[in-house]
């Protein structure tokens, strides 16, 4: 049985926690959580950091006592630098909150890039995670819609570096913008992707811990995710009818079914291809030569299978990626961004000209 | 020896003075030794023996007997002959002792009767010319009336009794004596005709007696006392008192119309059945129906201990917790109604009963009449309530929902909390 840490950092990780909480609990609604009780595979501790209260009260199925409220006003409004700050003040308190927590095989750390206190705290929290302990420590990061606008793409870009280089384990990517089609208002939206992910965290928990037939474990999925350039995606398909197992796992390869844009058979290194059904479904055959597929594009692929009576095929795959044009896009797009904010700020300064015109009205009165 | 034949000549004398002493009836009894003339007759009570012709030189005499008149025998005897014939209840015989010559002839007889009390003869006697000149003795009978004016009075009225009586036998009647006792309950009020101490009535005659008034002092039938009277004929033979009718009279009392007061009570109620813990509303009504005035008017409800007395009218005082009403008075043809609630507490089949009592004054009568009675309702059948079933279950159908409500409520906010920031 694994011990299991998963941290949601800012709005964007909290959301994401609570997704996870949510769809631990067997009615998977509502008001699962008066008669039902969460069931995970292993045990599993999960904690939501913020900055801002309400969104720390907006969460549903999260235990009030795994919530950590970290007070700075109202957040920290996207500034990175601040969010720092705020959360070298306040190291303490968490890691003490950990800590407590017991010890763990694994932790996932879930936060946007774009935001200002997730971006900024998950980096420095992998940190101290690392320090102190010795299990892996992997980030489940969200990138930003790209008209979201300036600030979020430079602390994107910036806060993916600080990730990478606090010494955690990997980087799961999933992109907004990727899974913007699945449409709706922002809310929906949000509330989709968030689905999707957690359901993805959860299957993967599963198959770290199951007794699989064709065994992957906790080891593979570092393997995995220690290959290529320490940036993963997760694909997943989950058929509600009797499809081809065949079927199925090209279908989670595919952009329907991967968190961010990656052509697979190109950019992939290493993955863990995780099948689940009932075994009727499952041919060996199908499965081997799927796998056989991608390995002989890619490199080499972990495989595993889960069976569960009555259920109809469902595929996971762990990618880890040596290169990404997407990202490439991204910080292309990051960096342009980075110059116009330079550019606002020395306006704004220039603006300041105008604090001048208005001086010379100082200590007058208006005459009728 | 001789001294026996002296014994029972004696007892022989003896018992013969002793059998003239009380004529005794198997005795021959002498009654007339003597001579009659010829022409003449002897007479006995009402029987004559006429001497019709006397044959001296015959030695012989004709001799006819009459009764009352009649004759009976017609014979002829010698001397020293006898004839017996009957007489009465008894025997008389007729012995020709001798005849004699003279300006009429005579004959001399010897007249016995036997088998007769011979205190019965009232009459003995020569008759001078026979039968054709006696005098004969009858039987006087009277017949007393008493009639009333009036068979039916009231009390304090009066009748007129009137007292006649007629002879109807065959002789007069002497030395009548009437005896009329006195009345009970009646009062003699006036005497219009009185007898004198004695009287006489002759054959055939009607006599008014008595006349008076009597008044009567008291309520009854009565039947008033006979009238006697005594007396005796012409040959002063006395005879069984005679008695009269009694007539009846019927005195009543003159009543006065009394007066009353009579209530009616009846208690009627809203429903006759009624579910358990759910109320009824009962109402008394009265009516006084009499023609006089009640007064102290009580009316007691008495509640069944299963119902409980909720509220009623503002005239309905509870005393020592019994609901009463109580009025000074009700008059006649007044009528009123008085109405409560009661809450049924217990199932059965029920009544209720409101007592009442009060006195009036009949008019006539000093003291006051008392009345109490009462009214009694239909059956008021409490039944279950709505949710009585409920009651009756044991209680752990209630606490165990109770329970289980605690329990998930407990659940639900225990997982509220842990879930609220
Ligand atoms: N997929 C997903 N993205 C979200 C969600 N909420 C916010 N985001 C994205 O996260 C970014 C904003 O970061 P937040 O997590 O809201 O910011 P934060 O970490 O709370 O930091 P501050 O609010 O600036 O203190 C934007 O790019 C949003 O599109 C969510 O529920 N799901
Ligand atoms: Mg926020």
């Amino acid at each position: 049985m694994l011990n299991i840490l998963i941290v949601g950092n800012g709005q964007c990780g909290n959301r994401i926690l609570d997704a996870v909480n949510k769809q631990a609990f067997a009615g998977k609604n509502k008001f699962s959580k008066f008669y039902s009780q969460q069931k995970f595979k292993g045990r599993v501790e999960t904690i939501a950091v913020n900055t801002a209260k309400n969104d720390l009260k907006e969460l549903k199925y999260t235990k009030a006592k795994d919530r950590i409220h970290i007070p700075h006003l109202h957040g920290v409004g996207a500034n990175r630098n601040v969010g720092k700050q705020v959360f070298l003040d306040n190291k303490d308190i968490i890691m003490r909150y950990i800590e407590e927590k017991g010890n763990f095989d694994v932790a996932f750390v879930i936060t946007s890039a774009s935001g200002g206190t997730g971006s900024s705290f998950t980096p420095m929290l992998i940190k101290e995670l690392k320090e102190r302990y010795d299990f892996p420590v992997y980030a489940i990061v969200v990138l930003p819609f790209r008209e979201e606008g300036t600030l979020y793409l430079q602390n994107a870009a910036f806060s993916l570096r600080d990730i990478r280089e606090s010494g955690s384990d990997g980087i799961i990517l999933s992109d907004n913008q990727f899974l913007k089609q699945l449409g709706g208002n922002v809310q929906s939206a949000y509330d989709g992707i968030n689905d999707m992910i957690a359901e993805r965290i959860l299957f993967l928990m599963d198959a770290l811990d199951s007794e699989m037939m064709m065994v992957t474990d906790l080891g593979d999925f570092k393997t995995v995710m220690s290959g290529g350039a320490g940036i993963a995606t997760i694909g997943f398909y989950k058929s509600s009818k009797d499809v081809p197992v065949k079927t199925a796992i090209q279908k989670s390869l595919s952009p329907a079914g991967l968190l961010f844009s990656t052509d697979v058979y190109e950019e992939a290194s290493r993955a863990m291809v995780i099948i689940k059904g009932d075994k009727s479904y499952l041919s060996i055959d199908d499965i081997s030569n799927e796998v056989e597929k991608l390995s002989g594009a890619i490199g080499h692929v972990f495989k595993g299978i889960i069976i569960r009576n009555g259920v109809y095929p469902q595929v996971l795959a762990v990618l880890t990626l040596e290169s990404t044009s997407e990202l490439e896009k991204l910080y292309s797009i990051a960096v342009e961004a980075i110059h116009q904010e330079r550019d606002k700020k020395t306006r704004v300064e220039t603006e300041k000209e105008i604090e001048k015109a208005f001086s010379q009205i100082n200590g007058l009165e208006p005459q009728y | 020896m001789v001294d026996l034949k002296k014994i029972s000549v004696f007892v022989f004398l003896a018992a013969l003075f002793l059998m003239l002493l009380v004529g005794n009836a198997s005795a021959r009894v002498s009654i007339f030794n003597g001579t009659i003339t010829e022409g003449d007759g002897y007479q006995i009570n009402n029987y004559v023996i006429d001497v019709s012709s006397v044959f001296v030189e015959a030695n012989t005499a004709v001799f006819k007997v009459y009764e009352g008149g009649e004759l009976k025998k017609d014979t002829m005897i010698e001397r020293n002959d006898s004839i017996a014939f009957d007489f009465e209840e008894g025997e008389m015989e007729l012995r020709l002792l001798s005849v004699y010559g003279g300006v009429l002839p005579v004959a001399k007889v010897f007249i016995t009767v036997s088998d007769y009390n011979i205190g019965n003869i009232y009459t003995s006697g020569i008759v001078d010319g026979g039968h054709e000149h006696a005098t004969y003795s009858g039987t006087p009978v009277l017949e007393i009336t008493k009639t009333v004016d009036k068979n039916n009075i009231l009390v304090g009225d009066s009748i007129k009794v009137t007292i006649a009586a007629v002879n109807t036998g065959n002789d007069e009647a002497k030395d009548v004596i009437f005896t009329n006792p006195m009345q009970e309950s009646f009062i003699l009020e006036d005497i219009f005709v009185e007898p004198a101490s004695t009287t006489s009535i002759d054959i055939g005659e009607l006599k008014t007696i008595y006349v008076y008034i009597l008044k009567a002092t008291e309520a009854g039938t009565f039947t008033l006392k006979p009238t006697t009277a005594t007396f005796s004929n012409n040959a002063d033979q006395n005879f069984p008192p005679a008695t009269s009718n009694t007539p009846k009279v019927t005195v009543e009392v003159l009543e006065i119309p009394k007066k009353t007061a009579v209530i009616e009570i009846s208690t009627d109620v809203d429903s006759v059945s009624v579910a358990r813990n759910d109320q009824i509303t009962a109402t008394v009504h009265l009516k006084n129906a009499g023609d006089a005035p009640a007064s102290f008017v009580w009316i007691e409800i008495a509640v069944p201990e299963e119902f409980e007395y909720i509220s009623g009218d503002d005239a309905i005082e509870i005393i020592g917790g019994v609901p009463k009403i109580y009025m000074d008075s009700f008059g006649p043809l007044q009528e009123k109604e008085f109405s409560y609630t009661l809450k049924a507490k217990t199932l059965g089949t029920y009544t209720l009963i409101s007592k009442l009592s009060y006195e009036y004054n009949n008019d006539v009568d000093f003291e006051n009449q008392k009345v109490s009675t009462e009214s009694v309702t239909n059956d008021i059948y409490v039944q279950k309530g709505k949710y009585d079933d409920l009651y009756e279950q044991p209680v752990y159908i209630f606490v165990l929902p109770i329970v289980a409500i605690a329990v998930i409520g407990a659940w639900i906010y225990h997982r509220y909390k842990q879930y609220r920031f």
